[in-house]
């Protein structure tokens, strides 16, 4: 199976073979990393992800950690750091959305995202507070296959040492703190199961910070009670709320959700007029209908007499 | 156009005067008119004229002549039907079920009636047959044993009966050519039917002996019969002399096994001469019979009649021998069956058709001949069908007691019409309490009273004296009558998931597995009835069926209102025992082994206590009678309402056995009765009952350890006590708790395994491989409160927050208590924040696991709000580009996989859990079969991964709630309706087996009446009528729809998919067929719950010793069950926690590999206690293909050719790699990974 003494390159990608365990070859693709050619996406991006000494993979075993990614790629230089599973917010990356305000929205959002554990707010404003994390013992995680992960490197040359990784094939190096196979679920059980103090504490502090930037955000909210909103070209904001919608000053009065959705302003339905004319009230009516009914009756008849001719076709009528 | 109308209307103007012919006709033709005239105004639209085009609608122009209506109106697509159409149709609608019942009923008949193109040989021969019977020269009379032993030189024994002639008989028995020859039974009236099982159609000639060969005191002591049976072996012998040129092959058979109605059987040589009729696969049956003048009195031959009066014990008392005159007045019938049959084929149109479809209802049910198991007694019940139908319709002969009878029936119904009301008389007539006599224009010569007094069940024809429900046990006429009440129950309701025609004519009904709850295999070579009665014997002609009529009737007594019937089953001939035998063999051969089933009644059917007579009663018969039925096993009993009265009682040690209460009855009465011994009879309850239960070692350790209090019940006290200490809590929680429901299968009777609790002693004294504890999820509902944050992320933490509270308070309040917050499943998943994941783990002190979850209502409006179409705001118009950015993004993905959740988790399960619970109270054998079934899921490595547990309990309770007209009602459940749903859960498991290897989920979803019947409209057009596309890999392809879940993917979303569910139907019919060869005593309950392994790619081996549930694998190697390794070891158990609720590291592993190799291969497992994985790759990752940067594969490069070969970049499947991969994800679990293919 171990083919290659010389570089294979497919697609651009550099193939680097390694086996893990030592019986069988596995493949990771590599390549530089570009940065997209649209513009604005590149804005966000460019920090995280710095172009020219990013090195991109392809098929990543699903059990990889960042640590065993940085101990594979040492021999070609200092890696920075290893990071995993980058496709979800790529994806939402992907969209040429509008305004930079927005963007920013989304950023902070990403930043939330990152969850508690990794929780480390620059410290702009005052005492924000901070997150205690649940105990736990390192773990991996598994992944779906055919990963992608991005190792970014302290220096650009490293990247050019990497096609030489490919000469031959390569052990993985198994980091030793993580655990797999049985012991992998033990872990991951215990750490399922944290002490009850600690997560008493955990809640706590979460929930202050939560309070806190809810504080936050009604602060730097724009409306203020009791007085009506109105931007630039004159509309007034107007929310739901009472039984017209209100406006957040009081004044314009706001369609009920129901209208919004059907058009319609209330449940009752006004029940229609009575049509002009009566049925059945003309002699060609009552034949007109009794008519259709023999056609309908006839063609319901056709259906069934193709139905069991069609059923008859697969032998279907034989009982034994 | 214009011109055309005004000549139209003079024309019609003419055809006015003509006086009208036919009114229908006019009224059609009126109807037709209408329609050619419309097309014809639409023609004349372009021109324009008002007033022509009103006339066009008008009255007056409808009765033009067809003729003048120009030739462009017939090409309207939708003609109105003609007057005879229109008959038709109203006849097929208003005579028959729904006119598609109609059509399908044409369509069938043909195909089971012989094909009269190949008729004519068999006329030729038949013509042959005549001529050589009529030149046969007679035969000296002669004594009847000297003119045996001529025969038996020749090779023809002469099949005398018992009492057998001696030496000193002083009458002769002689042969002269027969009198008269005729075609009789169906064959010549054109109403046979193809039989089952491929076996030959009946040609039945009826051969008149002479009158001069009789005597007036023949009747006596058989000796009509002797006479007749010479005459046979006389016939026998010509015809097979190849002189006859008959070239047939000649044999015996006698007509209910009895040697009185033995008859000839002429089976062709395959010569290819002009009258070899092998073609027709018919034969020819020589029945000896005699004229009505003939010297024998009929009146000698009523059922009071004593006629064999030989050896009875008192001097000059002899006993009535009904069967015995029975049989020789059959000699009697088949002419005139056959004058009466012609008659109502002449005078009623449909009936040879309704005849027709009786007969195919009672072959599929197996009342008739078959190489299946068929009902005893009605192997050759030919008179009965027409019987039946001249009782429904000419009515029954009024009674002398003036009771109401059967009124006669109309002779225009139609062959439906005819057909059911057969059925309803089967259905509701009891022929045992009142005979039925058919209205005759004479009138019946015996009365009724004697039939009731002598015959156990009578039905007599009009033509002739016969009773053709004779040779019937009472047991099997039982049977029928409760299969035509079934078949009624199909054929008046509409919502069902098969079509009723199909379920009444076309399945094949006569598998014992699906139709008897308990089935019993009897051998019968060392029966002996512990009394014996000589002259009933005789009075049956012969021992076998006098021991067979007589067990059956002793059961039925015994099992009383435990049971709906109980049948006897035999296949009517076999290869092993054919129903014909040589001329060489007098007597008939009997089967040794025998059938037998059971439908209970499950109101009565597991009563502990069977009460007789009351201790002083005056009726000492009946105590004595009671205490002779029952024998050792009637007792002396003192009741607790001070009653004392004669009892039985049986003694049972756990629940399961309670349903094998009937098999001890039956078990007791065979061998108290008839000396049959455990060994002869055989019942596969306790092996069914073994599959959902623990290997017997560990079993014993556990109800040492936890005693009473385990099982379904201790599961329940222990909810309850969890209940109670939670809301104690009150006050210690910011919120007061509104309820805890429940949502485990263990609380609602059906998991596979009986729940068990586990405590760290009982823990310790297991081996490592038998300590799983299987927790069970219930749910928190808090009062509502605006103290919640209103953040779906602030939710789940504040949800911690609770957990933890709750924790802390049981542990105080309840010492022993261990509680834990569970923070979700530690996989992959517990990245969505949105979704509700962590729940609180609580070990009782008793042992038992919970877990609990907090449902909050608040969470389904905020994650609507995310996944909104229109967002909070709907006028304001999105961007499209925006939305479709949205639905891509995490948040929106997460709160989508977070919405489906949380309605399953809080929506779904606490209502089906409900449901589920109280089916289990109404219906006794639901819990088993569901038990059964899920076991068969999981032992074929379907559930969990494919199935979920919950469309496993959805698809039991179908066969269980029917149309849903019982669903919730506390109303008592008629008893018709519950022999039709499954009494144990052996035959629930051989419904549900046969339902899935029958379904056609493409073709349309189920409709589960779980809460109550369907609504009228509802569902009909959706479920019904929705087509399911076969897509490899799109979801579950089950759609199971109830009335809260009207689109029927709540539990079918995740599987099983196109692939896996044909494999489901596949192994199904696989077990299904299986279950067929109880019928040749193959059948090993077990067998149908291991599962081939040889069709994967590759298998996971598991190492058994990890397993925490290997103690629950189907075929668990005790060997492994033991210790531990090392002494040490075990010691060192005792510091750390051994009791793990839910741990289950196979599980773990497998989500983990389905959810990572989604792409590369399908993976299956058992989820109880399976030690191997089975996968299949994905066939088209093995096709090179273009390497893409998210291909979800691990894929290596595919070498070129050639070095000139351009370089496309493909890449295919790098199989030993994911192998490699795999063995390393589960390294310390995986004993081997085994490459199959």
């Amino acid at each position: 199976m171990a083919p290659s003494t010389s570089t294979t390159v497919v697609n651009g990608f550099t193939l680097l073979p390694v086996s893990h365990p030592s019986s069988s070859t596995h493949y990771i693709y590599a390549r530089q990393h570009v940065a997209p050619k649209k513009a604005e996406a590149s804005t966000s991006k460019k920090a995280d992800l710095p172009a020219g000494r990013t090195l991109f993979l392809v098929n990543v075993p699903p059990d990889a950690t960042e640590r065993e990614l940085v101990l594979l790629f040492k021999p070609c230089g200092t890696v920075e750091k290893a990071i995993l599973d980058f496709d979800v917010q790529e994806s939402q990356e992907d969209d040429d959305s509008d305004s930079e305000d927005e963007k920013e929205a989304e950023e902070d959002a990403m930043e939330d995202d990152a969850g508690p554990s990794s929780k480390r707010r620059k410290v702009v404003k005052q005492e924000v507070p901070k997150v205690v994390p649940l105990p736990k013992n390192p773990q991996r995680t598994i992944r779906k296959t055919g990963l992608t992960a991005y190792v970014i490197f302290l220096d650009a040359s490293s990247l050019e040492r990497v096609s030489s990784l490919a000469s031959k094939t390569r052990q993985w190096p198994v980091s030793s703190e993580e655990p797999s196979g049985l012991a992998h679920y033990s872990t991951v059980y215990k750490n399922l199961r944290p002490p009850l103090d600690s997560i008493q504490e955990h809640v706590d502090t979460y929930m202050e910070l939560f309070e806190y930037k809810l504080a936050k955000s009604k602060q730097k909210s724009k409306y203020k009670k009791g007085e009506a909103v109105v931007d630039e070209d004159g509309f007034t904001l107007v929310t739901r709320g009472g039984a017209y919608g209100k406006t957040l000053g009081g004044g314009v009065a706001v369609a009920t959700k129901r209208f919004q959705r059907s058009g319609e302003t209330s449940a009752r339905v006004r029940t229609k007029k009575d049509k002009g004319e009566k049925e059945g009230f003309y002699a060609f009516q009552r034949a007109e209908k009794q008519r259709s009914e023999l056609i309908n009756l006839k063609r319901k008849w056709e259906e069934d007499k193709a139905k069991v001719e069609k059923l008859k076709q697969s032998r279907k009528f034989k009982p034994y | 156009m214009a011109l055309n109308l005004k000549r139209k209307r003079a024309g019609d103007l003419e055809s006015r005067k003509n006086p009208k012919l036919d009114e229908v006709m006019d009224v059609n033709s009126e109807n037709e008119e209408h329609g050619e005239n419309e097309s014809a105004h639409e023609d004349s639209e372009d021109s324009g004229s008002e007033g022509e085009e009103w006339n066009g609608l008008g009255k007056d122009v409808e009765m033009q002549d067809a003729r003048n209506v120009d030739p462009s109106s017939s090409k309207s697509k939708n003609p109105a039907p003609t007057g005879e159409e229109v008959r038709a149709i109203r006849d097929a609608t208003d005579l028959y079920r729904s006119s598609s019942f109609k059509l399908q009923i044409d369509a069938l008949l043909p195909n089971v009636r012989p094909k009269l193109s190949r008729a004519p040989p068999l006329e030729k021969f038949l013509l042959k047959l005549h001529t050589f019977l009529m030149q046969l020269p007679a035969v000296e009379p002669q004594h009847p044993l000297e003119a045996a032993r001529k025969l038996l030189k020749k090779g023809v024994a002469v099949p005398y009966c018992l009492p057998l002639p001696i030496e000193d008989t002083n009458w002769k028995v002689s042969f002269e050519k027969p009198e008269d020859i005729t075609l009789v039974g169906s064959w010549p009236n054109k109403v046979s039917v193809k039989a089952k099982d491929g076996l030959k159609y009946g040609v039945d000639v009826a051969v008149q002996m002479p009158d001069g060969l009789f005597q007036e005191k023949d009747y006596l002591n058989a000796r009509f019969f002797q006479k007749k049976a010479f005459y046979l072996a006389t016939l026998a012998n010509s015809i097979r002399n190849s002189k006859s040129g008959l070239n047939v092959d000649v044999s015996y058979e006698s007509t209910a096994g009895d040697p009185r109605l033995t008859k000839l059987v002429l089976t062709p040589k395959a010569d290819g001469s002009a009258t070899d009729f092998t073609k027709l696969n018919a034969r020819v049956c020589i029945i000896p019979t005699i004229s009505t003048s003939s010297p024998i009195s009929l009146h000698r031959l009523s059922p009071s009649h004593a006629n064999i009066r030989v050896n009875s014990g008192e001097e000059g008392v002899h006993h009535p021998s009904p069967l015995y005159n029975n049989a020789l007045l059959t000699s009697y019938s088949p002419k005139l069956h056959l004058l009466a049959m012609y008659n109502h084929i002449q005078s009623i149109p449909a009936y040879a058709d309704a005849l027709t479809l009786l007969r195919i209802w009672a072959n599929q049910r197996g009342f008739g001949e078959g190489s299946k198991l068929s009902v005893k007694g009605f192997e050759n019940a030919g008179n009965l069908w027409p019987a039946l139908l001249e009782l429904v319709i000419s009515g029954e002969e009024p009674s002398s007691s003036g009771a109401v009878n059967r009124k006669p029936l109309g002779k225009g119904l139609s062959s439906y019409q005819l057909f059911k009301a057969a059925l309803s008389c089967l259905a509701k007539h009891d022929f045992i309490k009142n005979p039925a006599l058919v209205k005759s224009t004479a009138t019946h010569k015996f009365p009724a009273s004697e039939y009731q007094e002598h015959c156990s069940a009578t039905l007599v024809d009009s033509s002739s004296l016969v009773n053709a429900f004779a040779y019937v046990p009472l047991g099997c006429i039982d049977m029928i009558r409760h299969e035509a009440w079934k078949t009624l129950q199909t054929l008046y309701s509409s919502s069902l998931a098969i079509d009723p025609f199909t379920d009444v004519f076309l399945h094949d009904h006569r598998d014992v597995a699906t139709r008897f709850d308990i089935v019993f295999q009897v051998d019968l070579s060392k029966a002996k009835a512990r009394k014996l009665s000589p002259h009933e014997s005789l009075d049956f002609g012969s021992a076998t069926n006098h021991l067979l009529y007589n067990m059956n009737a002793i059961l039925r007594k015994a099992l009383g209102d435990r049971i709906h019937a109980v049948v006897f089953l035999q296949p009517s001939s076999t290869s092993d025992v054919p129903s014909t035998r040589p001329l060489t063999q007098a007597y008939p051969s009997t089967s040794s082994t025998i059938f037998v089933g059971l439908v209970l009644n499950p109101t009565h059917a597991f009563n502990l206590v069977h009460l007789g007579p009351a201790a002083d009663s005056e009726d000492t018969a009946a105590l004595a009678e009671f205490q002779e039925l029952w024998g050792s096993k009637s007792e002396m009993r003192r009741f607790k309402d001070g009653r004392i009265a004669e009892s039985v009682v049986w003694d049972v040690k756990t629940a399961d056995e309670r349903s094998h209460v009937p098999a001890m009855v039956v078990r007791h009465i065979l061998q108290w009765h008839f000396g049959l011994s455990e060994e002869h009879v055989q019942t596969w309850q306790s092996a069914y009952d073994s599959v959902i239960r623990l290997p017997k070692e560990i079993a014993t350790k556990y109800v040492r350890g936890a005693g009473s209090a385990m099982g379904f019940k201790g599961a329940m006290q222990a909810f309850d006590r969890l209940v109670k200490q939670v809301k104690a809590l009150e006050g210690q929680i910011p919120l007061s708790l509104v309820n805890i429901s429940a949502t485990s299968e263990s609380l609602r009777y059906t998991s596979a395994f009986n729940p068990v609790p586990l405590t760290q002693s009982l823990a310790a004294s297991l081996p490592p491989n038998a300590r799983y504890l299987q927790p069970i999820n219930i749910v928190f509902e808090f009062e509502q409160s605006a103290k919640w944050p209103d953040e779906l992320k602030a939710i789940q933490k504040i949800k911690l927050a609770f957990f933890e509270g709750i924790a802390t308070g049981l542990m105080n309040s309840v010492p022993g208590t261990k509680a834990s917050v569970v923070l979700g499943s530690g996989d992959i998943t517990d990245a969505n924040e949105l979704m509700d994941k962590a729940y609180l783990e609580i070990v009782t002190p008793e042992g038992w696991a919970f877990h609990a979850r907090i449902w909050h209502n608040r969470e389904a409006t905020l994650l609507d709000r995310i996944l909104d179409d229109h967002g909070p705001m709907p006028h304001v118009v999105v961007p499209k580009k925006r939305k479709q950015a949205e639905r891509k993004g995490k948040e929106y993905l997460d709160a989508q996989e977070a919405k489906e959740v949380y309605d399953r988790r809080f929506i779904h399960a606490p209502r089906h859990h409900r449901a589920v619970a109280a089916l289990s109270h109404q219906y006794p054998a639901f819990s088993g079969t569901c038990r059964l079934v899920k076991r068969w899921f999981a032992s074929h490595w379907f559930l969990g991964g494919h199935v979920s547990e919950e469309v496993v309990e959805l698809l039991c309770a179908q066969i269980f709630v029917l149309d849903g007209k019982y669903v919730g009602s506390d109303a008592d459940i008629p008893e018709n309706t519950l022999s039709v749903v499954p009494s144990t859960k052996e035959r629930g498991f051989a419904m549900i087996m046969r339902f899935l290897s029958e379904w056609k989920w493409e073709e349309g979803g189920l409709y589960v009446c779980l809460y109550g019947p369907k609504k009228e409209g509802e569902g009909e057009g959706e479920t019904g009528a929705k087509k399911v596309e076969p897509k490899a890999s799109s979801g579950g392809v089950w759609t199971v729809a109830t009335e809260v879940d009207k689109d029927g993917k709540v539990w079918t979303k995740g599987g099983p998919d196109g692939i896996v569910a044909r494999r489901v139907r596949a192994l199904a019919g696989a077990t299904w067929s299986y279950l067929q060869t109880i019928e040749n005593g193959t059948f090993n309950v077990q067998g149908m719950f291991i599962h081939p392994t040889q069709d994967y790619d590759f298998v996971i081996q598991l190492n058994p010793f990890v397993l925490p549930r290997y103690v629950h694998n189907i075929a668990a190697n005790e060997g492994l069950l033991g210790k531990g390794k090392f002494a040490n070891a075990r010691a060192k158990d005792q510091d750390q926690d051994i009791v793990l609720p839910g741990f289950d590291p196979a599980k773990s592993l497998f989500t983990d590999l389905q959810r990572t190799y989604s792409d590369t291969f399908r993976l299956f497992a058992d989820p109880y206690g399976g030690d191997a994985f089975g996968a299949v790759w994905d066939p088209t990752l093995k096709e090179p293909r273009p390497f893409r940067v998210l291909g979800g594969f691990s894929s290596v490069p595919v070498k070129k050719e050639s070095e000139k070969a351009k370089d496309k970049g493909l890449v295919a499947l790098n199989d030993a790699g994911v192998l490699g991969e795999i063995e390393r994800l589960g390294s310390g679990l995986i004993k081997a990974v085994v490459k199959q293919r």
